[in-house]
């Protein structure tokens, strides 16, 4: 039995009478470098554990966490859980799911990761500096380039089954380049994740970066018409982060969500199809359980335009009369699980992002947008957001645009796609969110 | 929390390797957390937080090591982790000074929220919900959050400077949903205060329900926002806004002597509109920005940013005033003892100037009056920005017609400044959490109602 297991039986003891009692336990280590000018500008190397406790009293939830607290504390850290119950609501949905054996999902964590001397990862950030001022003559500078890891442990029990424990480590770089000519200056953005020092795509993150912030020198805002719109992976990826918002079960039930009464109807043209897969290892929120311990897995939420379904956790399935989708979330034991995706994505298509710049002629490339969490909402599906990014002119990239927005609804956006490129990549923002780049047919762009 | 001896000890652990100067910073948080949704008692939440993390600064680098044990074994491993990072062995290594403890600082607090029974807190949150759908039959969704937290901090650090205070924090959110003929629109409204129970005589939480319900009721008659260029008043708080995203962020240091500031090498240059007076207060009573002691140790203080819109001041914290000779001016911030302190803001405004509200209105022709704004983001390297609006109406013949929805604002921190030519006497603040290095920290933002003569409004209306 390990450290984390232990405390989570400890909690599994102390419950009284015919409540429910959960225990969610984590141990991290993580290590982040930071340089510039060549130098180690800050370096953290941190190791945190903590427990968090879910009780369920006829139907009503209480929750008290603790940072890493002794076995002697969790008696009492479950009466404080307990207390908190009293005041809550019941609702019948309100159950842990039953912890079975879960299949493991090799490949999460790789020991010489964590093993590998912290010399080794300083000299890895400063390289991802010395790559992205070298890539581009306008780049002279780095406003920060980083390395970090983490080896994170995570067990779950409660009174139906368990203990089950998994681990995993992964790496990854960022680097904000900043391009300048006379007295502009642009910062362009661009990062690597991956699960061994070997695989972790730096060079290519150093070079996207220096070549998204030089692109962008010289801008001109956009005169305001409606035009097709290119999103880059990054962008249409964004786009997916408040979508994602709108799939969740427990959005869908409390009436948040657009998409709620649209299910087994077409909501996005036929080249659309969304997937989340908490197994596919190429993304990084591959887990084999998910953070209330049910077994993670593959669940179509688009199907070539039509949508078949939600993101559902214990409680939102319970209330579905379905089986959890194995999307249960939460930000660390500090929470109640919510639900979150796995890896969700957009399953991509054949074309080249070149093919699809040459398809659309005269169009917008977006390669940012930015104002995401103000200007768009999950709830009535309406955004209005900044946007950086190129004109196409002819089928290729061509003049810089600033100051521009693009506003339109998720949906109206979701049927307008007239294309999907085979680029599909992932990102490390709310769960792990993948997209190629996307040509969407018409959107209004705002400037002058 | 942690015996000044074994601070005293750890300090010099730190420094063993030849760092320059050294801190602990150490702290213990319990907090409350209570989710009312759609008139359910969804959770109530008891939260233990504790941690220290230790900082070695050699040259300009940082290393830091941080752990949620407070015993002697586990802080002098931290420190020795930061002293490891060090590889300059010796040369210029810093001594530990005698500490020199500050009073510790208790906020006073009439009724603290620890004190209070979680009956009364709950029954916060019914008042809150009630007031919110009892404002119109369109009112589908009620969200309530209530939070309070009391944090004790140790700040200690080898130059002798020792600092303890407990600050007391509260907040009640609402979030409403308004539904009719299909039409979804949402309303927000936050007040927060560093101090006890008596926020709630200031702000009562059926106003809080109230005002977020206003908002989205409103929003559903709303027409899309025309875009392109035009005169925009922003209501009062929500300049505040605009200055803390727009300037506030370009005026920390940090972003300064990365050279990723549009205000580098500007000080004492004239920028903002003669209007325009900006300041960063960490020290106004009671305010949710407030602290007695910023997280590295430093007396809070008022800075003035823009003096009658000349740019006078910048938003320092240890590491980026000793770069350029200069004191801190106490905004260095942290989430927790998980992250290193940044410069950050803590409660910044636009003072209030003496023209009536009204009469801003009833000189704009033809514009957009955006009552209350979303979060926003900036640029900093450059000072590109962009708001959403959430509470905004067309401006016709000098009165506030019909509300408009999808707007949002679309401009240049230092163009926006220069171009403000009217403030009214009206002021008023927002609370929220800044982002900023994925480290959240509580902000107030305030102004009086504001008109920026032209700025690009973004819509979907062509």
């Amino acid at each position: 039995m390990s450290d984390l297991t232990d405390l989570c039986a400890r909690a599994v003891e102390a419950a009284a009478g015919d409540e429910q009692v959960e225990a969610y336990a984590t141990a991290s280590r993580s290590l982040e470098v930071r340089v510039r000018g060549g130098e180690v500008e800050a370096l953290t190397s941190a190791e945190t554990r903590g427990l968090g406790i879910r009780v369920i009293a006829g139907g009503r939830v209480g929750y008290a966490y603790e940072a890493d607290p002794s076995p002697e504390e969790v008696p009492a850290l479950v009466a404080s859980a307990r207390e908190g119950a009293r005041f809550a609501e019941p609702d019948p949905a309100n159950e842990l799911p039953a912890l079975e054996p879960v299949e493991p999902l090799p490949g999460l964590f790789d020991p010489a990761l964590a093993a590998a001397p912290t010399e080794r990862k300083v000299a890895l950030a400063v390289d991802l500096e010395r790559a992205a001022v070298s890539a581009h003559p306008k780049v002279r500078k780095v406003e920060r380039a980083s390395y970090g890891d983490s080896a994170v442990r995570v067990a779950v029990a409660s009174t139906r089954g368990g203990p089950l424990e998994h681990e995993r480590a992964d790496c990854w770089v960022s680097v904000a380049a900043l391009a300048e000519r006379g007295d502009e200056t642009q910062a362009g953005f661009d990062f690597a994740v991956a699960r061994s020092l070997e695989s972790l795509a730096w060079e290519r993150a150093a070079g996207g970066a220096a070549e998204r912030a030089a692109r962008l020198l010289g801008g001109v805002k956009p005169a305001t018409e409606r035009l097709p719109v290119i999103l880059d992976p990054a962008a249409a990826a964004s786009f997916l982060s408040v979508l994602a918002g709108s799939l969740s079960a427990e959005a869908v039930q409390k009436g948040r969500s657009p998409l709620a009464p649209l299910v087994g109807e077409r909501v996005a043209s036929d080249l659309v199809s969304l997937v989340d897969d908490g197994r596919l290892l190429e993304g990084p929120g591959a887990a084999p359980f998910d953070d209330e311990g049910v077994a993670t897995g593959r669940t179509a939420l688009v199907e070539d335009g039509v949508l078949r379904g939600f993101l559902h956790n214990q409680t939102t399935a319970a209330r579905a009369g379905i089986r959890s989708t194995g999307n249960a979330g939460r930000n660390s034991y500090r929470t109640v699980p919510g639900v979150t995706p796995t890896n969700l994505f957009f399953a991509p298509g054949s074309e080249s992002p070149e093919a699809l710049l040459a398809r659309a002629g005269r169009a917008v490339y977006v390669q940012e947008v930015s104002g995401l969490h103000s200007g768009a909402s999950s709830v009535s599906g309406d955004f209005s957001v900044g946007a950086a990014g190129l004109r196409v002119e002819g089928g290729a990239l061509a003049e810089p645009l600033r100051e521009m927005t693009i506003a339109s609804t998720l949906l109206d956006v979701l049927k307008a796609i007239a294309g999907v490129g085979s680029d599909l990549r992932f990102f490390p923002f709310g769960g792990a969110l993948g997209a190629p780049t996307v040509l969407v047919g018409e959107m209004t762009v705002a400037g002058t | 929390m942690i015996d000044p001896e074994l601070v005293q000890e750890v300090l010099r652990e730190a420094l063993a390797t030849g760092g320059r100067f050294a801190e602990v910073f150490a702290e213990v948080r319990a907090s409350t957390t209570i989710r009312l949704d759609n008139g359910r008692i969804e959770e109530v939440v008891a939260g233990g937080d504790r941690g220290a993390g230790i900082r070695v600064l050699y040259g300009d680098a940082q290393a830091y090591a941080f752990t949620n044990r407070l015993d002697a074994t586990s802080l002098r491993e931290a420190a020795r982790t930061a002293a490891g990072a060090v590889r300059r062995g010796g040369a210029g290594a810093g001594a530990v000074a005698d500490l020199r403890a500050a009073p510790p600082v208790r906020h006073e607090v009439e009724r603290p929220a620890a004190e209070i029974p979680r009956e009364w807190k709950v029954a916060w949150l019914g008042e809150a919900e009630e007031a919110a759908r009892a404002l119109d039959p369109s009112v589908r969704q009620v969200l309530i959050a209530y939070t309070d937290s009391l944090q004790r901090v140790l700040i200690a650090s080898s130059d002798g400077r020792l600092a303890r205070e407990e600050r007391p924090r509260i907040r009640l959110v609402a979030q409403v949903v308004a539904v009719r003929d299909g039409v979804i629109q949402t309303g927000f409204e936050g007040p927060a205060g560093a101090t006890g129970a008596e926020l709630f005589d200031r702000r009562p939480p059926a106003e809080t329900g109230r005002l977020a319900a206003r908002v989205a009721v409103a929003m559903l008659d709303g027409r899309p926002s025309p875009a392109g260029e035009m005169p925009v008043v922003l209501g009062p708080g929500g300049g505040g806004v605009l200055f803390h995203e727009a300037c506030g962020h370009g005026l920390e240091a940090d972003h300064i002597q990365k050279d990723a500031s549009v205000f580098k090498g500007r000080q004492g240059e004239r920028l903002a509109s003669p209007l325009v007076t900006g300041v960063d207060d960490g020290s106004v009573p009671e305010a949710w920005g407030t602290n007695a002691f910023d997280d590295e140790g430093m007396p809070t203080q008022r800075t003035v940013l823009f003096d009658e819109g000349r740019l006078v001041g910048q938003l320092y914290d240890r590491l980026r005033a000793e770069h350029d000779g200069v004191p801190s001016t106490g905004n260095g911030r942290r989430q927790s003892y998980a992250h290193l302190p940044v410069p950050r803001m803590t409660n910044s405004y636009i003072l209030a100037g003496s023209t009536r509200p009204e009469d801003v209105v009833a000189s704009t022709p033809r514009g957009l009056y955006a009552r209350t704004l979303g979060g926003g983001q900036v640029n900093p390297a450059n000072g590109d920005f962009v708001f959403g609006v959430a509470e905004g109406y067309l401006i016709e013949d000098g009165r506030i017609t019909a509300p408009v929805r999808g707007a949002n604002l679309i401009g240049n921190g230092p163009a926006i400044l220069a171009a403000i030519d009217a403030v009214a006497d009206d002021f008023d603040t927002r609370d929220g959490v800044c982002g900023k290095e994925g480290q959240g920290v509580p902000v107030s933002n305030g102004s009086p109602t504001l008109r920026i003569a032209r700025m690009t409004v973004g819509g979907t209306d062509v």
